[in-house]
């Protein structure tokens, strides 16, 4: 799922060529995003227009040549003055009289000739590693291979791969080649195939075209430098010192001819937008503020020590799991601190939660792109590649943390406690000046497992985000001021990091503190248990199933496996009662029926039907699980295919507590499921002990930071 | 030691009056400190200065009857439109056309009147906790200007202290009363005694002239609403001395900007200096893109 969604998408029709364009927020100014085509296209701008669109109105363009736009293979169709005309037709197709311009690499030689040429729709340009022909110098092997363009090369390696013949033939050795050279920065993976993606999208033949049309025609380099001179408008360029396709000298001249402001980043390769993508949308957005003499908004600050102590609390989204210990934690931590204020960034479902617990929710909460939406959207059959999902959730995840950032300056708070919170704990360890308020990061499980499926790549990709957050901590210990695992040692799963890294427990050991399992419920004793079960409405004969699959619509396939075993497993305990709960995203009527088997759409406090029952049926979630495991219930859980979570982290730690009877959903067939019910319902169970102070121990942990 | 020595200091006379100047720093644009009430003199800008003068060119100078001015004895010396005309003769000395003019508590009326009378060389005007007439005094010391001019009562009590009979029998009694209420803040030890110390160099004769100065015409309210400057107000809830809501209805009466500092007093500035320092920073800087 992307982060935003355009509010308004269309087409300009340019003589016979399609280019699309998309508009975004309704704020002032307009910017116009202007990525370089056909090398890329306007997802390039996926980390800048949630952030950007929230203050300003946003407008973007596919150049021709890639994304939603046509791809002309005439290399006259790729001419500069027409790409400029593109640009034109767009401003006039969404009513924008002016825009400031923000553009990447050769399409800021567009921007530029566009001001020149129509300086009156341009009120400003960002210009990010300027591709601005001349200026400063070109990269050695831009001139080096240029010679050499038409010419068919016997095994071309290297830079030797920008030839036309190469492009048209291997395209996607050149795209992977020069996309390889520009990511200098180390854990590049997921740009990497961003924005090799988005060029493949596109053919050779028209990457071809395009280079040839942006160089017919071009002015000499005097005439450049006049034009660049010419400009009044304010500018601002961001450039990479380590950008190997635009050499930063270019984006240095390109400042000093016009006047403008210069940005360098230094360690940064050319594809700023992409991998330091904070930076350059506050960047942004302090140039515009100024440009736009934007008054100071009135606002209330307090002074030190008349403030009361306020905390922000992040929960994940995903899974209901951590809104319920949250909320354990945080009433305890209310116990120590009695004045503490808590003000919870949240979004649904755990919002819900929140809201009937009479908790305060931040209203900038209604700005979140959705986390569960997006985990959902994911998910296929009974499988989610949850390490994958993850790492798709990139934009979202940012587009998150810049509305954290503007809550959490302006906020005052003392703590942000983040349970799960990856992108505060992400991009402050890669901004570490934009830290403001002392920081927990809470987590039941560390390092990411490969999935056997994945072959060597997962195991690489893996490694390097778990290497990543491993530089990260030992970096910037002053990120995380603590650390709880929310578990014990033994909890942690018995691997390394991936090759060469330490091994999961041994650091986590060293880097964390325990403050045990939290469930954020006191399970029933034996007589409440009793209680509840008349309550309820059950029978003490009876043998009471319950099957429950969690909030989203991946349990659908999990659900229909069980009804069909239901038969069966009545057949074989007959006093066997089955309530199967569909949840909020399955219509209970869409599955299939059974006489005296009960489906239902939504129970309320279901936890009390899970301490209760004689057997349950569930995923390997592990909030469930260990809901199960404390109240000394039998179930059967069946982990979600490919999602390293359940499958290692979970599985293991329910070893240790002796609890649950693992199941495999692809080799259970709903005979052996049967069985299985038969053989566990009612079972007498033993498990170790599941603590009940863990939220006390976590909240100790956290209160020593107020 | 000032953490800040001047550039240039000048002297002007204008009439009738020799004024003190002091210039620091030298950027772009220039910032006129203003004057207030005249029981303290520029020294009550120490906290600005040093940082100010890193980032624009700033201008402190005194009013007449305290620090490096004269101590005039003519009560029409002392109207806000006299101030105003100061002020202009000050940025002129200093060959300054346009400046932003900050002014605290009776500075905020002095600015306001020079934006009044000399639209031209404003910038921007911004006021901390703004003594104005605009109706809206808080109660008690509403009760006190009704007895300023009453025979002192015996042993008086916290604002029955403000009263120029007790001024010339208890001075010192009274301006560390008055401090102790501009800095309500805890911990205000220091700031109180930097107060009562600059107040010492005026004295009870010129606060009695002081006090006699003509209102000004227009008045507050109707020069306030035909501002066209950019303007700022910053102001504590935890004001004693000109209410929170005086403060408010100056930015609503110009369309400015209000930065409320909760908890703070009537002299932030010296109280929670970096807070102000940062405001007047980024509203200056706002104004010179």
């Amino acid at each position: 799922m992307r982060a935003a969604y355009p509010q308004i998408e269309g087409d300009v029709d340019r003589d016979g060529i399609g280019v699309h364009y998309e508009v975004f927020g309704e704020g002032e100014p307009t910017l116009f995003l202007v990525p370089p085509a056909p090398i890329s296209h306007s997802r390039l701008w996926k980390g800048l227009i949630p952030h950007l669109s929230r203050h300003y109105r946003v407008v973007t363009v596919d150049g021709r040549g890639n994304g939603k736009s046509d791809r002309p293979t005439d290399l006259g169709a790729h001419a500069v003055d027409l790409n400029v005309e593109d640009l034109v037709a767009v401003l006039d197709a969404t009513g924008t009289q002016t825009a400031v311009v923000v553009a990447h690499c050769h399409a800021n030689w567009w921007a530029v000739s566009l001001a020149h040429t129509y300086p009156d729709r341009v009120d400003a340009l960002i210009a990010i590693e300027p591709g601005v022909p001349y200026l400063g110098r070109p990269q050695p092997h831009w001139v080096e291979t240029a010679p050499h363009w038409d010419e068919i090369l016997e095994d071309p390696q290297g830079w030797e791969l920008n030839n036309r013949h190469v492009y048209v033939t291997r395209h996607s050795d050149w795209i992977e080649w020069f996309f390889g050279q520009q990511l200098v920065e180390p854990h590049s993976t997921k740009q990497f195939e961003d924005v090799v993606g988005w060029a493949l999208e596109s053919t050779g033949e028209v990457l071809a075209a395009g280079e040839e049309g942006f160089d017919e025609g071009l002015p000499g380099r005097k005439a450049v430098e006049e034009i660049c001179g010419s400009l009044r408008i304010p500018t601002l360029t961001i450039h990479g010192d380590l950008d190997v396709c635009q050499h930063v000298d270019r984006g240095r001249e390109f400042a000093r001819i016009t006047g403008g402001e210069l940005l360098v980043f230094e360690g940064s390769g050319h594809l700023t937008p992409a991998r330091e993508p904070v930076k350059v949308n506050r960047a942004i957005r302090r140039f515009v503020d100024q440009i736009e003499g934007a008054p100071m908004p009135s606002h209330t600050w307090t002074r030190g020590l008349s403030r009361k102590r306020k905390a922000l609390y992040l929960s994940s989204p995903i899974g209901l799991g951590h809104v319920r210990r949250d909320l354990a934690i945080a009433q305890e931590l209310r116990g120590i601190e009695p004045d503490l204020e808590v003000d919870w960034l949240a979004q649904h479902p755990v919002t819900a939660v929140l809201e009937s617990a009479d908790e305060t929710i931040h209203p900038a909460s209604e700005w979140l792109a959705s986390e569960s939406g997006h985990i959902a959207s994911e998910a296929s059959g009974h499988d989610l590649h949850c390490f994958q999902a993850l790492r798709r959730m990139d934009e979202i995840l940012l587009a998150n943390f810049m509305v954290f950032q503007e809550v959490v300056e302006e906020g005052s708070y003392d703590l942000v406690i983040g349970d799960e919170a990856w992108d505060v704990d992400y991009y402050w360890h890669e901004n570490p000046e934009l830290k403001r308020a002392s920081n927990v990061w809470l987590t039941d499980f560390v390092g990411y497992l490969p999935m056997p499926d994945g072959g060597d790549h997962e195991a690489y990709l893996t490694a390097d985000y778990n290497a990543e957050m491993i530089e990260h901590i030992a970096r910037f210990p002053r990120i995380r001021d603590r650390a709880i695992f929310v578990g014990n040692p033994d909890d942690i799963y018995p691997e390394v990091f991936g090759p060469g890294l330490p091994k999961i427990r041994t650091w986590t050991e060293e880097h964390f503190d325990f403050s045990g399992y939290i469930t954020g419920f006191t399970p029933p004793t034996p007589a409440q248990r009793e209680e509840w079960r008349s309550e309820l409405g059950y029978d003490l004969s009876e043998k009471v199933c319950v099957v429950t699959v969690g909030g989203s619509g991946v349990g659908r396939d999990l659900l229909e496996k069980v009804i069909d075993a239901y038969p069966k497993a009545k057949e074989m305990v007959p006093e066997l009662r089955m309530v199967a709960v569909a949840g909020p995203r399955i219509e209970p009527e869409s599955l299939p029926r059974h006489q005296g088997l009960e489906v239902r759409g939504y129970i309320d406090r279901l936890y009390r039907h899970l301490a209760i029952c004689d057997l349950a049926v569930v995923q390997g979630g592990l909030t469930t699980t260990m809901e199960l495991a404390a109240a000394q219930r039998p179930f059967l859980y069946f982990p979600l295919r490919n999602h390293f979570e359940q499958n290692f982290h979970v599985r293991h730690r329910l070893h240790q507590y002796g609890a649950g009877r693992y199941m495999d959903y692809h080799d259970t067939d709903p005979d052996q499921l049967a069985q299985a019910i038969a053989d566990e319902v009612g079972r007498e169970v033993h498990y170790r002990e599941v603590e009940t102070d863990g939220a006390e121990r976590a909240a100790r942990m956290i209160a020593e930071l107020l | 030691m000032r953490a800040v020595e001047p550039v240039s200091t000048g002297f002007l006379e204008r009439a009738g009056v020799r004024l003190g100047y002091e210039v620091f720093g030298e950027g772009d644009p220039t910032i006129l400190l203003l004057p207030t009430w005249t029981i303290i003199h520029s020294r009550f800008w120490k906290m600005q200065v040093p940082y100010l003068s890193r980032h624009f060119r700033v201008i402190t100078y005194d009013g007449p009857g305290n620090g490096l001015s004269e101590r005039s004895t003519d009560p029409d010396r002392y109207g806000a439109e006299e101030y105003a005309r100061d002020a202009a003769a000050v940025l002129d000395a200093c060959g300054v056309d346009r400046a932003v003019l900050v002014g605290l508590s009776l500075g905020g009326k002095y600015g306001i009147r020079f934006a009044w009378m000399f639209p031209e060389k404003i910038l921007g005007l911004v006021m901390i906790g703004p003594s104005l007439d605009l109706g809206m005094s808080l109660p008690e010391r509403q009760a006190v200007f009704d007895r300023l001019y009453e025979p002192a009562v015996a042993d008086p009590q916290g604002w029955e202290k403000y009263n120029i009979a007790y001024w010339h029998t208890s001075y010192t009694d009274f301006t560390e009363f008055f401090f102790s209420q501009c800095f309500s803040e805890p911990h205000s030890t220091k700031p109180r005694e930097d107060a009562v110390g600059w107040a010492a160099d005026s004295g009870p004769e010129i606060l009695e002239t002081e006090s006699l100065a003509p209102e000004p015409e227009p008045a507050d309210r109707e020069a306030l609403a035909g501002l066209t400057c950019p303007v700022l107000v910053i102001h504590g809830t935890h004001d004693r001395i000109a209410a929170h809501a005086a403060g408010e209805e100056a930015a609503r009466l110009t369309g400015g900007t209000l930065a409320t500092l909760a908890g703070s007093g009537h002299i932030p500035n010296v109280r929670d200096p970096v807070k102000v320092n940062l405001l007047l920073r980024d509203f200056v800087g706002g104004l010179a893109s």
